[in-house]
């Protein structure tokens, strides 16, 4: 009771913090100089119907191998947890015939939604990391659908190495080929509004989209708890 | 110039890779991971040396070919040159240590190990504020990850404290992000910094704020780092390395960068975390026994210290304050790291059981280093760091930091040098094993030798350096190399090298240093004869010996106060390792090492006080304080200083345990010859600044009383001992006061009484140190009434012990009684009768420790145990002989030296010097002959003798027979032996005098520390929801200190 | 107006993500409580981009230049802090497995093997 008091005696102050801030806001009525560049200057350098994707891809592209890291360190801890603690779980009360079928129907309809969605993130709303989750919600689906069955963590591992490579490996071709690590103006800015435009974009997205995919997918096998395993651990 | 992009792109890429690599096997993850740090630390080597030579610019580096506030830049100058290049070698090194231990782990702890490297150097370079905390977030999240490496509850739930406490921060942090590109239009560290007016300061303030004490946060200030710690004492100490060296020193320099983007606003309130989590830490660490969580705890309260400083040289504007803040950095980075690896080497949890260390008896040379440097020690970087520090600070006049800064740092030396006593003394148990690999030794050794290494550049780069005199040092250095000969070439080697450095010096140093060259070179050659009587190589014992000396022939060389300072520490450092070696002198060393490092520290604040008021680092300038308003704290601060090596009553605690304890050939070095520095500091200081008062009370006045006292104290202390040693060691805190009385006189007379008996007591001490060093080594034990009639069996000891008492107690026809002589006529000139008095009377007193001395040892009947006895090794008998001999010289000849130091002192006390003519010597009150006074002594003494002798003729010897106890055995039969409790007549008269009021004083304060540091720590209740909690606190806190809200 | 609605919601979000944190026993309630707070969070952060009548920052061809676009800045952001928000989540849960797996328990008092 009296941690809640002051609980609430702390974060009424800290409200206070916040509101300070929110007493002198004022909405801004027209874009300041950073962002009326990226809106104004964006199609003639990048080429990229989406602003926002110009931003995540190109310029803050180095945020965006930042977050793909998190990512990854995160899937490669709860990797090291399980490889800690093998155990095997007691087997589950499989899905339904009809989960399994609706699971097996829907499972590639998802995954070309997912493919769609970071394909065309330079165009509309969506990229690598919607696709990506899209594309990890469909094997979770499968998993809950199907709760002893075993998959293979290996392919997604090697989806996920090869595509963050590939990733770091764009970045220098912007290095040596442009102006800038993860300049995207290694290739022509094409047609604007085209699905092949706005240069390296839409392949750095698609990388994106398949490392978060593999990312998301192995951090929920990890949990899942029957993947195989890379490397046996005896002792 | 390889792109600095790469320090990022090279350690992802990697740990990308290595996911292909997964079935490759252990060497190729640990191939791939060590190549790649290694790359990495060759770029920013390159980086480093190219910008510190001026070779390359310092370069912006744009990313996606837009230039900033459009994109993303990073930046590499000199901080970030040096600073990568500190991190990618830890994080190397760190790799290298835990190959063995990461064997079974599969790829995962490579892949943690990049990617928390990459974060790590993204922090360092990046100038955008939202890009730096995505790094931010890398590295906490692999960090996370290294602390679960075995996977155990522990370190789960240390990992899991750890990321809530940094997931609500960064959370607060993004708040701060978003207000602030509101506020400011841009994300761009530097347009900010640009932009912010002070109306948008205001406006924007909540914003800034909370990236502030987001990043504040995570550099884990106390008391909102319990998460912190625990991390530190669960994680491998591999991880707890690179926490230490890499991820604290990138969130340093992150602070760093949001403190400055902020202008001015939140210097005070860092100034003030800073210094409360410095020395809250440091107070907290004291009761701390898991070695582990201790080097947190040292950690943390050392990141406080340089947040503390890094805002205190900002905030003052401090010439080359980044360049204190580097040392500082580098030394805390590998010192802690190199603990770390320590501790993974020995791996025990309690600071008591590291006595193991000792199977790998190298090992102590990486753990000492570490630890003094830690502590600012020379020849560290952090030392000549501090030395700045202090100088600017003392300028500007921030009392207060100096004060807490140093006072701070004390703290911290009593957990860090109880840690390495333990290590030292005690002994593991006997079926333990130490193993070791060469993975494991490299990174040791490796932050060993770059502290030293470190050290050099560190003194050129400080801005009121001076030349040191850098061959001393090097001959210490060189010491180490030769460890592994015998003890009895490393004493020749020594010897010759203090004789070839030390006899051009005596010819050329002039002035009264040359009375000091001359005890401490003739000193040094003579107490290390008996180290002859040595077998083995005895490891440890000739660098800390070389160290002792070398600083204590720094110190009469110095010519400007950094390389004083620097030479007496290393004199302190010395002698406390020397002190160490003794039996049961662990707890004796380590108050011994308090002590002086606090009079080191005060002598610091005098010299930087000093520098303030004169702006000379000179010590002949030191004069021209006297003029300045400072001039009575400074001679107050240097004469305390001093004081602790003279160990004058008050300071005198250390002193006997330390001299009583220390080995047989090093109690004359520390009684004889160390004690001496005191005494020379003393007067530089008194020469330098004369009579000074504070208020209505004369500084002199007050020294005078102290002396006196001390005198009394000591001896009447010294007559109460039934342990040899110790008795011999109060002696010496009586003898430096009487020292200190003469030259609290601040008159020609009192002076060359105290010079002179300080050359006497170098002799007379000297020998009986030696002489009862000499009768230990026999007997195998120190107490008085455990011997008896031992003239026969060891008749020259008798007779050097004969010879000393009498120089002591000041008698005719010895040396003494010039001094004594001289003395009084000193006191009746000053007029400090009640004073005198009290000198006149331990004079007294000293009779009968003396008496007790010769009469219990010697006289009486010999104990049966002792029939066998030999006298002394000729080691021990052959400097007795060479002192006696110089004794009787100055005895018979006193002229021949009172003389010069009379008109050594001339130079600077004129008036009423004696006027001599040949032997006699003439003051206004009387006149003194000493010759005259030995023949008409050997005169009577040869009369005396033989009619003794002829009288005596038919005298025969009784011989001893078994005293046979009636009815009963006693339950402590020694208590029964006439020569326990000698005095307990006297007991009863001056009892008062034992009672141990400095003891109870300093007692009194570190029962105080422990107490409160036990009180505190009860914050860290363990709870991750109590941190949290914590955490939501201290930011609201702080907001409400900042605006006044209290 | 709409982002101060918007910013307003998103502090409340802020406290009451907080104040579970704070309060709650149970890791899972404790991780719940973040993802309310990180939510809040990102609210705040979308709302500070918001301009009046202007529409989304995607360009469908190049002659309408012209027309008000909100902010791209924020909603690049929020999509970085997004996936980091759910890295941390997915790592917390992860963490809160292995510690009921290893303790048996969820309570977070439960967890204070280090402590002083």
């Amino acid at each position: 009771m009296i941690k809640k008091a002051l609980a609430v005696l702390l974060l009424a102050q800290l409200c206070t913090i916040l509101f300070s801030f929110l007493s002198v806001y004022q909405e801004p009525t027209s874009l300041n100089a950073v962002s009326s560049h990226y809106i104004h200057n964006e199609p003639k350098e990048l080429g990229a119907a989406n602003a926002v994707t110009a931003v995540v891809v190109t310029y803050r592209g180095l945020d965006t191998l930042g977050e793909v890291t998190i990512l990854f360190a995160a899937s490669v801890v709860v990797g090291l947890l399980m490889f800690l603690h093998k155990n095997e779980s007691a087997p589950r009360r499989d899905g339904s015939e009809l989960l399994k079928t609706g699971a097996s129907l829907l499972f590639p309809l998802i995954l070309l939604f997912g493919a769609y969605v970071f394909i065309n993130g330079h165009l509309s709303p969506g990229g690598g990391f919607q696709g990506g989750a899209i594309i990890a919600s469909a094997l979770m689906l499968t998993i809950l659908a199907n709760p002893n069955r075993h998959v293979g963590h290996g392919f997604f591992w090697a989806i996920e190495s090869i595509s963050g490579f590939v990733f770091v490996l764009l970045g220098i071709a912007g290095l040596v080929l442009a102006g800038g690590f993860l300049d995207s103006r290694v290739l022509p800015p094409g047609t604007f509004g085209h699905v092949a435009s706005a240069g390296l974009i839409p392949v750095i997205y698609i990388f994106v989209g398949l490392k978060v995919g593999a990312e998301l997918s192995s951090v929920v096998l990890s949990l899942h708890g029957k993947s195989e395993g890379g490397v046996q651990h005896h002792d | 110039m390889v792109e600095p992009v790469y320090l990022i792109v090279v350690a992802l890429g990697a740990a990308f890779s290595l996911g292909l690599l997964r079935k490759a096997g252990f060497v190729m993850h640990h191939l791939v991971l060590l190549l790649s740090l290694a790359t990495m630390t060759a770029i920013s080597a390159q980086w480093t040396v190219g910008l510190f030579t001026g070779s390359v610019s310092p370069a912006a580096i744009p990313t996606a070919g837009f230039s900033p506030p459009i994109s993303i830049n990073l930046q590499m100058g000199k901080t970030e040159g040096f600073l990568t290049l500190l991190v990618n070698l830890s994080v190397f090194l760190s790799s290298l240590f835990m190959i063995k231990t990461v064997k079974r782990r599969s790829v995962y702890v490579p892949m943690l190990m990049l990617v928390f490297a990459s974060g790590l150097n993204g922090i360092i370079m990046t100038r955008d504020l939202f890009n730096l905390f995505v790094f931010i977030e890398i590295m906490s999240i692999a960090l996370a990850g290294l602390i679960v490496l075995n996977g155990d509850i522990q370190q789960l739930g240390a990992g899991f404290k750890y990321i809530l406490a940094g997931a609500l921060t960064s959370g607060l942090m993004l708040i701060g992000i978003i207000f602030t590109y509101h506020t400011t239009g841009s994300l761009n560290i530097d347009t900010i910094a640009n932009a912010l007016t002070p109306e948008l300061k205001a406006v924007g303030y909540a914003g800034l704020f909370l990236i502030f004490i987001g990043v504040l946060i995570e550099l884990k200030p106390f008391p909102v780092n319990g998460f912190g710690l625990d991390v530190y004492e669960s994680a491998h100490p591999a991880v707890g390395a690179v926490v230490s060296a890499g991820a604290a020193t990138a969130t340093l320099y992150a602070f760093a960068k949001i403190a400055i983007m902020s202008g001015d606003l939140f210097l005070e309130l860092s100034m003030v975390v800073g210094a409360v989590t410095f020395v809250g830490m440091n107070v907290v660490a004291l009761q701390q026994k898991i070695a582990n969580r201790l080097l947190g705890y040292s950690s943390l309260s050392q990141v406080g210290l340089l947040v503390l400083v890094w805002s205190l040289v900002k905030w003052q504007n401090i010439a080359n304050g980044d360049l204190i803040v580097l040392g500082l950095l580098v030394t805390h980075a590998f010192a802690k790291a190199t603990l770390f690896w320590l501790s993974g080497i020995i791996q025990k949890e309690k600071i008591e059981d590291w006595g193991i260390i000792k199977q790998r008896i190298y090992l102590l040379f990486p753990f000492a280093i570490a630890l003094l440097a830690l502590i600012g020690l020379p020849p560290f970087p952090s030392f000549f760091a501090k030395w700045e520090l202090i100088m600017a600070l003392a300028a500007n006049q921030s009392h207060l930091a100096i004060a807490l800064i140093l006072g701070g740092s004390l703290v911290e030396a009593v957990y860090l040098m109880r840690w390495f006593g333990h290590a030292f003394k005690n002994t593991a148990a006997e079926d333990e094993t130490l193993s070791v690999s060469f993975c494991q030794l490299l990174p040791v050794f490796a932050g060993g030798l770059l502290l030293i290494g470190l050290g050099y550049p560190a003194s050129l780069l400080s801005a009121t350096a001076s030349p040191i005199p850098w061959m001393l040092t090097a001959f210490v250095l060189f010491t180490f190399a030769m460890e592994f000969l015998p003890a009895k070439i490393k004493n020749i080697i020594v010897m010759a090298a203090i004789a070839w450095y030390g006899y051009p010096l005596l010819t050329t140093i002039g002035g009264y240093r040359v009375i000091f060259a001359g005890i401490f070179v003739i000193g040094a050659l003579v107490t290390m004869i008996p180290g002859f009587s040595h077998k083995g190589n005895r490891l440890g014992f000739y660098p800390s010996l070389t160290m002792m000396f070398a600083g204590l022939i720094g110190i009469i060389e110095a010519k400007e106060t950094m390389s004083f300072f620097f030479y007496w520490e290393m004199m302190t450092v010395g002698s406390y390792f020397l002190i160490l070696r003794g039996k049961n002198s662990k707890p004796h060393a380590l108050s011994y090492f308090l002590f002086s490092l606090g009079g080191a520290y005060l002598i610091l604040a005098a010299f930087g006080y000093s520098f303030g008021q004169t702006t000379s680092v000179s010590l002949d300038t030191l004069s021209q304080v006297a003029s300045t308003p400072y001039a009575a704290l400074v001679m107050l601060f240097l004469s305390i200083g001093f004081m602790t090596k003279t160990a004058s009553v008050g300071l005198h605690i250390w002193l006997p345990g330390a001299h009583a304890e220390a080995e047989s050939d090093v109690s004359p070095m520390v009684s004889g010859i160390l004690l001496k520095a005191g005494i020379f500091g003393l007067l530089m200081t008194f020469i330098a600044l004369g009579d000074q008062k504070i208020g209505f009370v004369d500084i002199a006045y007050v020294l005078s009383w102290v002396g006196a006292i001390s005198a009394l104290v000591g001896n009447y202390l010294a007559a109460m001992q039934e342990d040899a040693k110790r008795l011999l060691a109060y002696s010496s805190v009586g003898q430096m006061g009487y020292a200190l009385f003469g030259l609290s006189l601040m008159s020609h007379l009192g002076w060359l009484g105290a010079l002179s008996l300080s050359v006497i007591h170098f002799t007379y001490k000297v020998i009986l140190f030696l002489a009862v060093g000499g009768i230990v080594y026999r007997l195998k034990t120190k107490n008085m009434y455990e011997m008896g009639g031992l003239i026969r069996k060891m008749p020259i000891t008798f007779f050097a012990v004969l010879v000393s008492i009498i120089a002591l107690s000041g008698i005719p026809p010895l040396a003494g009684f010039g001094g004594r002589w001289v003395a009084y006529n000193a006191v009746i000139e000053k007029g400090w009768m009640l004073q005198g008095a009290i000198i006149g009377f331990s004079g007294i007193i000293a009779f009968l420790y003396l008496f007790r001395l010769i009469h219990t040892i010697f006289l009486g009947q010999l104990k049966d145990a002792h029939r066998k006895v030999k006298e002394a090794p000729l080691p021990f008998l052959l400097p007795q002989m060479l002192l006696i001999g110089l004794v009787m010289f100055l005895s018979s000849r006193p002229h021949t030296f009172l003389a010069p130091i009379g008109e050594i002192v001339k130079e600077f006390k004129p008036d009423g010097a004696l006027t001599w003519t040949g032997p006699l010597a003439q003051s206004h009150l009387g006149y003194w002959d000493g010759v005259m006074v030995m023949w008409v002594f050997m005169g009577l003494f040869a009369a005396n003798f033989a009619l003794l002798f002829i009288m005596n003729r038919r005298a025969q010897p009784v011989k001893q027979f078994n005293i046979v106890y009636a009815a009963e055995r006693p339950a402590r039969p020694e208590t029964t032996h006439f020569a326990y409790n000698f005095f307990a007549p006297y007991r009863r008269a001056l009892g008062f005098l034992e009672y141990p009021l400095a003891t109870h004083f300093f007692d009194g304060i570190t029962d105080f520390l422990h107490a409160a540091a036990g009180f505190i720590r009860r914050l860290y209740t363990g709870n991750g929801q109590t941190y949290l909690f914590q955490i939501v606190a201290f930011v609201v806190v702080v907001f409400l200190l900042a605006n006044g809200g209290f | 107006m709409t982002s101060t609605i918007a910013m307003t919601t998103g502090i409340l979000l802020v406290l009451i993500g907080l104040f579970a944190i704070l309060t709650q026993k149970d890791l899972i309630r404790i991780i719940v409580g973040f993802s309310i707070f990180d939510i809040g969070v990102h609210v705040i952060m979308i709302s500070i981009g918001y301009i009046s009548d202007a529409t989304a920052p995607i360009i469908e061809n190049l002659s309408q230049l012209g027309q008000s676009y909100v902010d791209p800045v924020p909603q690049a952001l929020v999509l970085t802090a997004i996936v980091i928000g759910l890295g941390i989540s997915a790592f917390m849960l992860t963490f809160a497995v292995f510690m009921f797996k290893k303790r048996g328990s969820l309570d977070i008092n439960s967890f204070r093997d280090l402590k002083w």
